[in-house]
């Protein structure tokens, strides 16, 4: 036991470690869980003895073929962890294979007298806290396979045959290197359930995401853990936003808005304060058709004010110069609409464009005595068109209303997308990845 | 949290479409002149509008 190490569990009596020798290399075996090791290695010459007897017998030795893998958290390291003491008895390193890719992770092994075996997984800078599990899941087979465990049910991640590479340490089991288990694994973030099948045994573990921090805390280990790469099996989503809470949010504005909408277009004024039919006599010459209407009458407070045009246009088209003038004021809106309508046939069937209709909303006019300038413009050779100019007072925008359902809709959106973007690069190294279409093109 | 800073923003985007309706604005796109003469109603061909001149369009399909 190394010195400014913290104290194990204040329970009654203070465990010590026993001290023996390896009878292969005659280097020091400390046995840190006492009776409940059944297998320990040697960290000189790494090999395999058996913990449960007295002379230590030779059970494995191997060749560590990357040298020596350095746990993160080194052997017989003490800290607290979720308010239980414990300390580090073993390491192993496992990996699988996939597409010819070989994935390491690695496991820690956790001890205290009191209350037993704990572990400590690590993929790529993500960390689990596992323990056994104290009741059956129950596994149901559907589309994807899932497992019920204390009433939550975990989705199908991963089946793989893992194999074991590295040990050193103890370990309250039969630990060889080149064991091979397979192992499935069932995720409800931030839980992880895990089977492991393999000689003649099936173990079931369950596992909690940790974040990395929290494990250097517990063990007051030195500098900062490694940044964890990707996104892991049943790593929590970093955002605290659910996709369903902000569709709930959203689906509530919403109504709102839609309450909104048909308040207002009960409450609008909409009234017609004028309206009336002119012509544009074929040949008129440009630049002499402009004209005045006759003053009309705007009430109430400043608001809006539709100018709608409508004309018998065919396969052409006229322009209208419009300026709302105050007369008290002087003050004008000006501006001008196209009214254009074309029609035909063709190889794909008939066709039309445009409108014979025309609609814009001159804003915020305050109250006052109006008329409209009206300079209509045509194609040289156009016919006789008739069209019809006619002013609204306080008209519903309903524009107003799309657009704003839209800016509600853009962050729901964005939550969405980093979610499905999340989720995609979770599942992506799964059994079931998350595929778009037109990707399996 | 988002919920709340989203129905704080969902709130806003409701009140600015409420005052856009209410002020009577318009996303139409005009221009506003300032003194324009009397005498215009008599004689409404020396008013110059901005929008004469248009480049029409005389297509279809």
């Amino acid at each position: 036991m190394s010195a400014g190490q913290p104290p194990l569990s204040t329970q009654p009596a203070k465990p010590q470690a026993r001290a023996l020798h390896c009878p292969q290399c005659g280097g020091a075996i400390t046995l840190r869980s006492f009776q409940q090791a059944v297998t320990v290695v040697c960290e000189n010459c790494h090999s395999i003895l058996d913990a449960k007897d007295p002379t230590l017998k030779i059970l494995q030795q191997f060749r560590a073929i990357t040298g020596e893998l350095k746990p993160l958290i080194p052997l017989g390291t003490r800290g607290k962890l979720r308010g239980t003491d414990y300390e580090v008895i073993g390491f192993q390193r496992r990996s699988i294979e996939s597409d010819g890719v070989r994935y390491d992770w690695h496991e820690y092994l956790l001890f205290n007298p009191y209350k037993g075996f704990r572990y400590l997984s690590e993929y790529q800078g993500h960390w689990n806290d596992i323990t056994v599990c104290k009741d059956l899941p129950v596994v149901r087979s559907a589309m994807v396979s899932s497992a019920n465990y204390l009433g939550e049910t975990y989705r199908h991640f991963q089946t793989a045959d893992a194999t074991t590479g590295y040990v050193i340490g103890e370990f309250p089991w039969q630990v060889r290197v080149g064991e091979r288990a397979i192992v499935t694994d069932y995720v409800h973030p931030p839980h992880l359930l895990s089977c492991e099948a393999g000689s003649g045994e099936t173990t079931w573990s369950v596992g909690e995401y940790i974040y990395p921090q929290e494990i250097w805390k517990a063990f007051n280990l030195p500098g900062k853990p490694p940044e964890p790469v990707g996104v892991f099996e049943n790593q929590p989503a970093p955002s605290k936003v659910s996709v369903k809470q902000a569709f709930v949010a959203f689906l509530a504005l919403s109504i709102f808005l839609l309450g909104m909408m048909a308040l207002n277009d009960m409450i609008a004024s909409k009234d017609p304060v004028f309206t009336s039919t002119y012509h544009l006599l074929p040949g008129t010459p440009k630049g002499e058709t402009s004209f005045v209407t006759d003053v009309f009458e705007l009430k109430g407070r400043p608001s809006n004010v539709e100018v709608k045009t409508s004309a018998d246009v065919s396969n052409n088209w006229i322009y209208l110069n419009y300026a709302l003038i105050n007369q008290d004021t002087g003050r004008a809106w000006d501006f001008g609409r196209e009214v254009s309508y074309y029609s035909g046939r063709d190889s794909d069937g008939s066709w039309t464009e445009g409108s014979r209709r025309d609609s814009v909303i001159v804003p915020s006019v305050p109250p006052g005595h109006y008329y409209l300038r009206i300079e209509p413009e045509a194609d040289a050779r156009h016919p006789l068109i008739s069209y019809t100019v006619s002013v609204r007072r306080d008209v519903p925008v309903f524009k107003f209303y799309g657009y704003a359902w839209l800016a509600l809709f853009l962050p729901v959106l964005y939550v969405m997308f980093k979610a499905l973007s999340f989720e995609r690069a979770r599942w992506a190294e799964s059994d079931h990845p998350i595929t778009l279409q037109t990707e399996s093109d | 949290m988002f919920s709340h800073v989203y129905l704080i923003y969902g709130f806003m985007v409701l009140g600015l479409v409420g005052m856009a309706q209410y002020r009577g604005w318009s996303m139409d796109s005009m221009n506003e002149v300032k003194n324009v003469p009397r005498s215009i109603r008599d004689n409404p061909g020396a008013y110059r509008s901005i929008y004469s001149s248009y480049h029409h369009y005389t297509g279809g399909k």
